[in-house]
C-alpha cells in the first residue's frame, strides 16, 4: 500500500472510530399525561408539617420502536433532573424564588424538600415506590438505569429496557409519577418555583 | 483520478458514521409551583375576664396573684414574636385603667388618684425568653415576682400609650425580641408549633400568672415604665396620693407577629 492510501485509510479510521456507536432503535419517544404546571399551597399547618402529596400527578408513557430490520441491541435508558435556575441567580441547593411574602428573616426553601416517587404496576425501576429527594440543581436520578443488559418487554421484571410501547406492554412502559412536598415551618413565605426534566433516551 | 476517488469514499463514509450518530432521545419538562403562605396562630386558653378585688387589708400588702390564669400556645410558619401589651378604652388617660365606678365619695381632696397605670399589673411567664439576645433591660416577665417591699420593674407590663407598637429593645417580649436580625436567639423565635415542640421546655408554650400589688397606701409600686427602671407609681404624682376606692377595667392583649 502506498503512502498516499495508507494516509486515507488512516484518516478513514480516525472518522470511523469515534463515532462507531451506532442507533440500534427506530424512534424513541416519551410523553407526559397530567399536569405540566404543579401547584402545591401551603395555607395550614398540618400541611406544612404533614407535607402535601399528589399522587398521580403525572403518567410518564415509554414508547420505543425497533428499526425496520429489529436490532437486537436496542435498548433504553429513562432519568430525571431536577433544574432551579441557577442563572438567575438562586443557589445551587434551593428553589428559585418567584416572590418573596413578610419580612424574609428565614431562609429559601432547599430542594430537597421535594419528594419524587416513580411506581408502575411491574416495579421496573429500581427506584420503584420509594420517594426520592434532590440536593442541587442538576443532581440527575435514573428511573430506568442506562447501558444494561438488554431485559426484553413482557418480562415484568427490574429494568425492562427493550423495545416497547405503553400500548402494549403497559405495566412496564407506563410510570405514574407522584410528588410531595414537605416544608415544615422553617423556610420563608413566598412563592417558589422547579422544574424535573424527564429523559428518555437509547443506549448507545 | 484514483486518489481522489479515494478521499471522496473517505469523506463520504466520514458523513454516513457521524449521522449515525445522532441518538435517539425525548425529554419532557415538568414545572413545579409552590407557595408558602405565611401562618401565624395563637391559641390562648384563659378566663373572659379576671377579677382582683381588693377587701381584705392583706390583699393590699400582699397583692392578689392568679397562677397560669393564661395559657398560651403559638404555631408559625415564619419567624416570630410574642408580646403582651396593657391597653384600655382611654376613658381616664392613654396609659391608664378605665374607671367604671367610684366607691363613696371618692376623696379626691384627699389625694385619691383615678388614673391609675396600666403598668401596675405584673406578668410572670413560666419559661424564660430564648430570643431576646438583643435586650437591653429586663428581655422577658420571667423573674420572680418581687417581694412586697422591694419595688422592681422587672415583672411590670408593658404599655405604650394606648396602642399594640412593639416594645423596643428596652422592652419586654415574652418571646422574641426587637428587631430583624434573623439570627435565632438574638431577636427572634425560629418557626415551629406547640404540636411538635412538647414538654416543659418547649417554646411554644408559655403559661402567664397576674399579680397586682396594690400596697398600703394604695400607690402600686410595681408600677414601671417600659425600661423597667422608670416609677410609675402614684407616688410618682404626689406624696399623699393613691387609689381612689372604685371599678377599674382594662386588658392585656397578646400579639403574635413576624419577627419584627
Amino acid at each position: 500500500m502506498s503512502p498516499l492510501k495508507q494516509t486515507i485509510v488512516g484518516l478513514f479510521l480516525l472518522l470511523v472510530l469515534p463515532f462507531s456507536a451506532q442507533i440500534h432503535c427506530g424512534n424513541v419517544e416519551l410523553s407526559v399525561d397530567g399536569s405540566t404546571n404543579a401547584m402545591i399551597t401551603f395555607d395550614d399547618f398540618s400541611k406544612y408539617n404533614g407535607g402535601v402529596t399528589l399522587n398521580n400527578a403525572l403518567t410518564l408513557r415509554v414508547k420505543v420502536d425497533h428499526q425496520a430490520v429489529p436490532d437486537p441491541d436496542c435498548s433504553w435508558f429513562l432519568n430525571m433532573e431536577v433544574f432551579n435556575n441557577p442563572g438567575a441567580g438562586t443557589p445551587i441547593d434551593e428553589w428559585e424564588e418567584l416572590f418573596q411574602y413578610g419580612s424574609g428573616s428565614s431562609d429559601n426553601p432547599d430542594l430537597d424538600i421535594l419528594e419524587i416517587r416513580i411506581r408502575n404496576t411491574c416495579a421496573t425501576s429500581p427506584l420503584n415506590g420509594t420517594f426520592q429527594t434532590f440536593t442541587n440543581n442538576g443532581d440527575i436520578m435514573d428511573i430506568i438505569q442506562s447501558m444494561l443488559p438488554v431485559t426484553p418487554a413482557g418480562s415484568c421484571t427490574s429494568n425492562v429496557n427493550g423495545p416497547g410501547d405503553f400500548n402494549t406492554n403497559y405495566d412496564e412502559f407506563t410510570f405514574t409519577v407522584d410528588i410531595r412536598v414537605r416544608p415544615t415551618l422553617n423556610y420563608n413565605p413566598g412563592i417558589y418555583e422547579m422544574s424535573v426534566r424527564f429523559h428518555l433516551e437509547e443506549n448507545l | 483520478m484514483r486518489k481522489l476517488k479515494l478521499m471522496m469514499l473517505a469523506v463520504v463514509a466520514g458523513f454516513c458514521f457521524q449521522t449515525a450518530n445522532a441518538q435517539l432521545i425525548d425529554e419532557q419538562d415538568v414545572t413545579i409551583t409552590m407557595e408558602l403562605q405565611p401562618v401565624l396562630q395563637l391559641d390562648m386558653k384563659t378566663p373572659n375576664q379576671l377579677e382582683f378585688v381588693f377587701d381584705e387589708i392583706e390583699e393590699y400588702y400582699r397583692g392578689i396573684t392568679q397562677y397560669a390564669a393564661t395559657e398560651l400556645k403559638v404555631s408559625s410558619s415564619v419567624s416570630w414574636d410574642l408580646y403582651a401589651v396593657g391597653r384600655s378604652n382611654g376613658t381616664n388617660c392613654a396609659e391608664c385603667w378605665d374607671q367604671q365606678l367610684v366607691y363613696g365619695s371618692g376623696g379626691v381632696t384627699s389625694g385619691a388618684q383615678a388614673n391609675l397605670p396600666m403598668s401596675l399589673v405584673e406578668l410572670r411567664q413560666n419559661r424564660a425568653n430564648s430570643g431576646a439576645g438583643v435586650a437591653t433591660s429586663f428581655p422577658d416577665y420571667n423573674q420572680a415576682f418581687s417581694p412586697a417591699a422591694t419595688a422592681s420593674g422587672g415583672n411590670s407590663l408593658y404599655v405604650n400609650g394606648g396602642t399594640n407598637t412593639p416594645p423596643g429593645v428596652n422592652g419586654k417580649y415574652i418571646a422574641g425580641h426587637s428587631g430583624t436580625s434573623g439570627t435565632p436567639g438574638t431577636d427572634a423565635m425560629v418557626g415551629g408549633s406547640w404540636m411538635t415542640q412538647t414538654g416543659t421546655a418547649s417554646d411554644y408554650y408559655y403559661t402567664v400568672d397576674y399579680r397586682i400589688l396594690p400596697g398600703l397606701p394604695a400607690i402600686f409600686p410595681m408600677a414601671f415604665n417600659e425600661d423597667g427602671v422608670t416609677a410609675e407609681d402614684l407616688s410618682t404624682v404626689s406624696a399623699t396620693a393613691y387609689a381612689q376606692p372604685g371599678v377599674y377595667t382594662m386588658y392585656v392583649q397578646y400579639v403574635l407577629l413576624e419577627d419584627q
